[in-house]
């Protein structure tokens, strides 16, 4: 009996631990350059190319019902003539230490080993808690049975699930790529490279803001961009542990003030 | 014990058992109409929408990203919050012997029952995929889907459904002897039923006994899971990261609301219920004193954390904090709300320090009828001013209720009178046998 | 990155697969309704396996090449070619987006005639073999009866490869003359002043990744202009691609566009003077003594009209703010200038980019690396020069009587020309018109005949992209899938036709197939170049390592020019003075400028859903139109974000949203272009306005181009009609949130190499 409630403590203990998952083969981290990244927006149809994401029309996007998985925040501070305007691509953070995870009461969503937050559709029962505890916004909701005009449906990516109304769905950092880079190493028997993984955004974006890579690697990208003094995490101070890490855009004077005018 | 009379003391014991069972079998045509239009309320502004919403999708509400919260949950956290007191009073009060709960716990307890009722089923209104809630439970399946003991909605699943158990359990405990009365001197179906409802009560001195044990075991039983469960739904909120929801304050904050908007809520229906059926003998104006000293005492409480909540708000002097502040206290039609709200929960109930208007029946109605607005409105701020001010200015958007939302709102008033109507029917709504116990020895002897 | 020998091996199978799946879509035209597509699989396809194919994207002029992704014969992800060196892999956003254009629910299913009134949209269903032969019938009446063979006319959009020189042999074999290409963004004034800058006819390389000043006057290089893949590849790599350098940007336009939110410094200068600065930061850099050239002398004669304290005035730029700014052009080796355009775009717009190509002379940025560098001609086989000049003869003729039968290729003339113009009333002279068009677009509709066209995902061809890199390239297209509708490849069409008609014309027309005659002409440089720089035994082999690869370095027919400007008569060339504007500025205020939109660009990119409900990078707004206003402005007239306007110029007014936007200057009012169709399909009617509208009837005398940015308006507040846009922005303050951190350059400069 006392082996078994240590066995269970244990495991609890690993699942606490912040980074437990350096435990584990991957953990696969986002680092995007806000020095590159310009605000096009390829990265936005990219994922939704890529993850089956319905368009839902002009009314419901005036209800704020858009399904997108990742967006660009665009900030504007001060007047005219002096304008500052900055862009910042946010999709879910894969946090580490996840406020979406506690909430969810059926384990929809919770943390793989890779480190990533995994949403699974079939087990979701539509609480939308964890779509407000998230700091980021990030989550989406099947407010509706989406409809593709026919024959746009030929497009969907049959390696995505197509969702139903009434679940919550969002950024998986493409893991279906994941999940192919990893059948693929495991064929060739050898790891997965760097690089092999590239998720639909980091893949179309022009500017090459994006790099996506394994943190436990040291050897790869991430991991020595992740090492750059212009390195911050959004929200940091929430504690959420995030997987994106930002790289400060560099410009004069790109401060807001806290209060309107 | 000192024997404090709460009644019209000339009231006879054969007068207790036909008064209360003249409201349960005589019926006006008053009561019928209520009751059709309560049914019809439930059916066409209730389930109906529900249906609509169930085969169409979550999008018939006005709910969005990020505001996915909404009428719902405010109308969850209400009527759980009209919960207490019912049940959490008659316990407190019967623990402590107090004299003057008996006439009225019996429709308070049912007053808990009925409105957990009601909230529990606005879960479900609220849920995605209502036709999968019972994966919300523990039970062994093969889905691979077990609880995540860490989510505060898990802690509501056992805290309602332990709590409306309880209280279904207190409610009915309580209610035996009565059902026994009532068996006694009704014919037909009735008779079968109460027959079996009572358990074959025959009123030993060991029946009594046993029953006063249990029901003291619940009553302290009950408190308890009274307080954890708003702490519980409290936590559904503050366990967030949101500014407005994350607060330490939100568990005392929801109990004491709750026991607020519960107290409120039992003398609106005390108020009624003595008109209606023409009981005002056993519901006094020494009742309502009592009662207005509660909720003043609840409204000082509620108010104090009220100003805390801003005062902690306006002293962090982060953003976050003050965006959200400055929503829900300035910005239209919010601002509107929030000062009505201050104005019906921290002003009106003041004049209840003057004990001659906490007397007066009319005051009464109309300070409670207010909280009960008030309190609503409370909810309905705590959700939708927090969430549409989350940590991403980007992502600002405003909430308001779809017609759908609105419809199942109102149609969960029309639920709760619904049940109550029926209850008052098929229950003996005083306590038959504990009006006697206040009513002391009569001068007459007449069975019971 | 994939490397590049996996990269081979996976669409090595592409040339087979692309001729099988070619093969079959030929045999069942329409196997979406079949439930299972193939009876007899083709060998190389494997359920839940993906093949990709290499092609070119068709979304704009920049020629990026592509990778389709098929999974049983369905499209599914289109990606950047990462072997092909103009987009290195990327693609933007309208090119992620091309896969609806495939699978768009609008799209032409089968031919179609002419049933009701003309431009009514009522129209009959027939068979390719009826469709051919009322087309040759047309054409041999035209021919034999009255030799009348000048009054066919064909006008397609802009195209570049082998399907071009066929048309031209096409016609000319018929025996007409009239084949031009129109399109609205086709870098006229651009062409023209490098011609008349460097004797080039041909738009240069930007060297932009390797750039330490760049100095853009108008150009939305991120965005949409000319090369936006490559320009923002390069713009990434210029930032944050070479440890401890870091370019800087300066943006120089009237509104803040995408690329200058992403500038370090934006000088919102006074619309129509931008050319007028260079040549004031020309004055600058040479009496610095900056040019070292020995006519500098000359120079600084020709340039002395144009004193940096004069050319404040006109520019509303400070003085010493042009001194600055020439001089960090001059000294920041290597600088570049671009000239965008918004510049372009003015009626004097040619002018305007020779002053910007001064200014890169002068500060000796022409052939270097980080600069300009020129583009040697290749086996160009554009046919585009002076096309719009042709556009204006086109509608002339057309109101003349002189055409009889008008066949349109991809072409939409009557949404991108100025409704002065008077485009569909010309049109509707014309006795016979035909249209090869995918989708029911508004020039489309006037036809009497629609032959319905493959999109690029099913077709065959080529593209010969402009700019390319320094070397000229030749980028193949190829079925991905088969034809999802009963729709044809032009070139054949053609085929068909000359067969009906057959004499002269089948002899100059000889193949079966479009796809024959492609392969026919690859053919030709495989023979020409075998040995040399073609390395593949067979044609064959070379053939699929080229659909592998999916492009080919065309060896250089011209070499490569140092570029020197010279002063002797350049002089008639400089801008002289701000542009002119249409309307005065009494009655209309302000200065409209118009814009590609990010998504829909000219127009073509409205019908596909993932761009109408791409939020605007910089408004946000999703399946509309809108007008920019500085919020002062705005707010002096009352009018909040979102209220119905009227903007009126002297030739008609349009009712559009108003976003109140502070990149903006006061004097100034900025509208996309592309959104406001008629028709083209339910996603892209009825949706807003089309700005284009309400400007002049005006063209460029040398170049041909339509100044889109030459005009004044009026703005009233429309305070009956409800506002009916949709911006995805809650605040667009960030509070002291701290949401996009940033550092100064300062601070980046101390960080080093570990930045
Ligand atoms: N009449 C007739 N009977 C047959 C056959 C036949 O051809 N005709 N075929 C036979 C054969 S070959 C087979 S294999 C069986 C198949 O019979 P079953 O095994 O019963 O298969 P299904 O009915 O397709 O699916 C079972 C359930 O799984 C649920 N489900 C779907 N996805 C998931 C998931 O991710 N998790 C969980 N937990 N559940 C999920 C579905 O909702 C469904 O209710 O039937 C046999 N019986
Ligand atoms: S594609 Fe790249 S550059 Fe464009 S918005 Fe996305 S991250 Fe930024
Ligand atoms: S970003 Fe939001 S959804 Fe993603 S892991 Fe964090 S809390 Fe969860
Ligand atoms: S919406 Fe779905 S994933 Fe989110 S908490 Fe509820 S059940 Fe879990
Ligand atoms: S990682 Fe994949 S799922 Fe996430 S935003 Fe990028 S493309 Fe979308
Ligand atoms: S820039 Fe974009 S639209 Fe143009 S060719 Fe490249 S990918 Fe296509």
């Amino acid at each position: 009996m006392g082996k078994f409630l240590d066995k269970i403590l244990e495991r609890f203990k690993i699942y606490r631990i912040p980074g437990y998952y350096e435990k584990y083969d991957h953990k696969w981290t986002m680092v995007i350059d806000l020095d590159r990244c310009n605000g096009c927006e390829a990265c936005v149809v990219a994922c939704n190319a890529e993850n089956n994401v319905p368009v839902v029309g002009k009314e419901e996007c005036g209800n704020k019902r858009t399904l997108n998985w990742i967006r660009i925040e665009r900030y504007v501070e001060g007047e005219y003539p002096n304008v500052k305007v900055k862009f910042i691509p946010i999709m879910c953070q894969h946090c580490g230490k996840a406020p979406c995870e506690t909430a969810c009461p059926v384990y929809a969503t919770y943390h793989n080993q890779d480190g990533l937050n995994v949403q699974v559709y079939n087990r979701c029962v539509g609480t939308f808690t964890c779509a407000t505890y998230c700091p980021y916004d990030v989550r989406r909701f099947n407010w509706f049975t989406y409809k593709r005009d026919e024959p746009l449906n030929q497009q969907l990516n049959p390696d995505v699930t197509v969702r139903e109304m009434g679940v919550m769905e969002k950024c998986t950092f493409c893991i279906q790529r994941i999940r192919a880079a990893k059948d693929r190493a495991k064929d060739e028997n050898r790891s997965i490279r760097d690089g092999e993984v590239q998720p639909a955004c980091v893949q179309s974006c022009p500017t090459g803001a994006m790099t996506f890579g394994d943190m436990n690697d040291p050897d790869s990208k991430v991991f020595k961009l992740a090492k750059s003094q212009r390195k911050y995490k959004l929200l940091e101070e929430l504690n959420a542990d995030p997987s994106v890490i930002y790289l400060k855009r560099v410009m004069k004077d790109g401060s807001s003030a806290t209060h309107e005018e | 014990m000192a024997h404090q009379q709460h009644m019209k003391s000339d009231i006879s014991y054969r007068e207790v058992n036909e008064d209360v069972v003249r409201t349960m079998t005589k019926s006006g045509v008053g009561y019928y109409i209520a009751l059709f239009l309560s049914i019809a309320g439930v059916v066409f502004l209730w389930w109906l929408p529900w249906a609509y919403q169930i085969y169409t999708g979550q999008g018939v509400t006005g709910l969005q990203t990020p505001v996915f919260w909404g009428i719902y949950l405010t109308n969850f956290i209400f009527w759980i919050g009209i919960s207490h007191s019912g049940t959490l009073l008659s316990a407190i009060l019967f623990i402590t012997q107090t004299p003057w709960r008996r006439s009225i716990y019996r429709s308070a307890e049912a007053m808990t029952f009925f409105s957990v009722l009601t909230a529990a089923v606005f879960v479900f209104v609220h849920m995605g995929r209502p036709w999968n809630f019972y994966w919300t439970m523990p039970y062994p399946n093969q889905r691979q889907i077990w609880l995540n003991f860490q989510s505060p909605l898990m802690f509501d699943v056992f805290a309602i459904s332990t709590y409306m158990t309880a209280s279904m359990i207190f409610l009915y405990f309580g209610s035996i002897p009565d059902l026994a009365a009532v068996r006694d001197r009704v014919t037909g179906w009735r008779k079968e039923l109460y027959g079996a409802l009572s358990l074959g009560w025959r009123g030993t001195d060991a029946e009594w006994h046993w029953l006063n044990k249990a029901y003291t075991f619940f009553a302290v039983l009950i408190i308890p899971l009274a307080v954890s469960v708003h702490s519980i739904v409290s936590w559904d909120f503050a366990l967030s990261k949101v500014p407005g929801l994350n607060k330490t304050i939100f568990a005392p904050y929801f109990v004491v609301g709750a026991i607020y908007s519960g107290s409120a809520g039992i003398v609106t229906l005390m108020v009624i219920l003595r008109k209606t059926l023409r009981i005002e003998k056993y519901i006094t104006t020494n009742h309502f004193d009592k009662l207005g000293m509660l909720l003043l005492v609840m409204s000082l409480l509620w108010s104090y954390i009220n100003v805390l909540e801003v005062f902690t708000g306006w002293y962090a002097d982060t953003s976050f904090e003050n965006e959200a502040l400055k929503y829900r206290m300035f910005t239209p039609p919010y601002s509107y709300m929030f000062w009505l709200m201050i104005f019906t929960n921290t002003l009106m109930p003041l004049l209840l320090i003057f004990r001659k208007l906490r007397a007066s029946i009319l005051i009464s109605l109309i300070v409670s009828l207010g909280i009960n607005v008030g309190m609503w409105i409370e909810r309905y701020l705590i959700i939708t001013t927090s969430l549409p001010r989350k940590f991403l200015p980007y992502m600002w958007h405003d909430y308001s209720p779809s017609l759908t939302e609105i419809s199942m709102t109102i149609g969960s008033f029309s639920f709760f009178v619904m049940l109550f109507l029926l209850f008052i029917k098929l229950w003996p709504s005083v306590s038959i046998y504990e009006v006697k116990e206040d009513i002391g020895i009569p001068m007459k002897k007449e069975g019971h | 990155m994939l490397n590049r020998r996996d990269f081979l091996k996976l669409v090595g199978v592409g040339g087979a697969g692309a001729a099988a799946g070619f093969a079959l879509g030929e045999k069942s035209k329409n196997p979406s309704a079949e439930l299972i597509p193939y009876l007899v699989p083709p060998e190389d396809i494997i359920p839940g396996v993906a093949n990709w194919y290499t092609s070119v994207c068709a979304q704009c002029s920049a020629g990026c090449g592509i990778i389709v992704r098929v999974m049983e014969g369905r499209a599914k992800k289109i990606e950047g070619n990462p072997l092909h060196p103009i987009n290195k892999g990327k693609l933007c956003a309208r090119g992620q987006a091309s896969l609806q254009a495939l699978y768009n629910p609008d799209r032409i299913k089968n031919p179609l005639k002419r049933k009701g009134e003309r431009g009514k949209g009522e129209f009959q269903e027939i068979t390719w073999e009826q469709g051919i032969a009322m087309l040759s019938e047309n054409l041999s009446s035209l021919r034999n009866n009255k030799r009348e063979t000048e009054k066919l006319y064909l006008l397609t959009s802009s195209i570049r490869g082998h399907l071009n020189s066929f048309l031209e042999n096409f016609i000319k074999a018929y025996g007409s003359s009239n084949y031009l290409q129109y399109e609205l963004f086709q870098h006229e004034n651009l062409l023209l002043a490098n011609n008349i800058a460097f004797g080039q006819d041909t738009l240069p390389y930007y060297d932009i990744e390797n750039t330490k000043f760049l100095l853009s006057l108008g150009a939305d290089f991120l965005n949409t202009w000319v090369s936006p893949v490559n320009y923002s590849q390069g713009y990434g790599h210029m930032r944050q691609g070479r440890p401890g350098i870091r370019g800087k940007v300066v943006q120089i336009e009237p509104r803040l566009s995408l690329t200058g939110a992403n500038a370090d410094e934006w000088v919102p200068i006074k619309p129509g003077t931008e050319g007028l600065l260079a040549l004031g930061m020309a004055y600058a850099i040479l009496e610095q003594g900056y040019y070292k050239g020995r006519d500098a002398q000359e120079w600084k004669n020709i340039l002395n009209k144009y004193h940096p304290k004069d050319v404040a005035v006109l520019t509303e730029v400070d003085e010493r703010r042009i001194r600055a700014l020439a001089k960090e052009f001059a000294v920041n080796k290597p600088s570049l200038a671009i000239g965008g355009e918004n510049v372009a775009s003015y009626e004097n717009g040619a002018s305007q980019l020779i002053a910007v190509n001064i200014l890169n002379h002068l500060a000796g940025n022409i052939g270097k690396n980080g600069g300009v560098i020129s583009n040697p001609k290749g086996a160009s086989l554009s046919n585009r020069r002076g096309a719009i000049k042709k556009i204006t003869a086109f509608a002339k003729d057309a109101s003349n009587g002189k055409i009889k039968t008008l066949i349109l290729y991809n072409a939409n003339p009557v949404f991108t020309t100025p409704k002065t113009m008077k485009i569909e009333d010309a049109i509707n002279n014309i006795p016979f018109i035909v249209s090869l068009s995918g989708s029911m677009d508004e020039s489309t509709a006037m036809a009497d005949l629609i032959l319905p066209t493959h999109t690029p995902l099913e077709d065959w061809g080529d593209d010969f992209a402009e700019p390319s890199v320094g070397y000229s390239i030749a980028t193949v297209m190829q079925p991905a899938v088969s034809p999802v509708f009963n729709t044809r490849n032009a070139g054949d069409i053609f085929i068909d036709v000359a067969e009906k008609i057959g004499g002269a014309i089948k002899k100059e027309v000889p193949w079966n197939s479009f796809d024959a005659f492609l392969k026919d002409s690859w053919k030709k440089i495989y023979d020409k170049n075998k040995g040399i720089v073609i390395q593949e035994t067979t044609f064959d082999e070379f053939w699929d390592n080229l659909l592998a690869k999916g492009w080919w370095r065309l060896p250089d027919i011209s070499s490569l020019k140092p570029g020197h400007i010279s002063t002797k008569g350049i002089n008639v060339y400089l801008q002289k003075e701000p542009s002119k504007f249409d309307g005065d500025d009494k009655n209309y205020p302000f200065y409209l400028c118009l814009y590609p939109h990010s998504g829909y660009l000219d127009g073509r990119g409205a019908n596909l859903p993932w761009l109408q409900e791409m939020p605007d990078p910089m408004t946000s707004v999703v399946w509309g139109v809108w007008v920019e206003m500085n919020p002062k402005t705005a707010q002096g007239m009352g009018i909040k974000n979102g209220d119905m306007v009227s903007v009126e110029s002297p030739y008609g007014n349009i009712n559009i949203p108003a976003y109140l936007y502070p990149g903006i200057r006061p004097d100034t009012v900025s509208i996309p272009i592309g959104q406001g169709h008629r028709l083209y399909g339910r996603y892209a009617a009825d949706r807003g306005v089309n700005p284009i509208e309400i400007l002049p009837f005006k063209v460029d005398p040398r170049s041909g181009a339509i100044p889109l940015n030459s005009t004044r308006v009026k703005i009233t507040a429309r305070r009956d009609a409800p506002g009916n846009m949709v911006k995805m922005e809650g605040s667009t303050r960030e509070f002291g949130r701290k949401i996009v951190e940033t550092v100064t350059p300062d601070e980046f400069s101390k960080m080093g190499m570990e930045g």
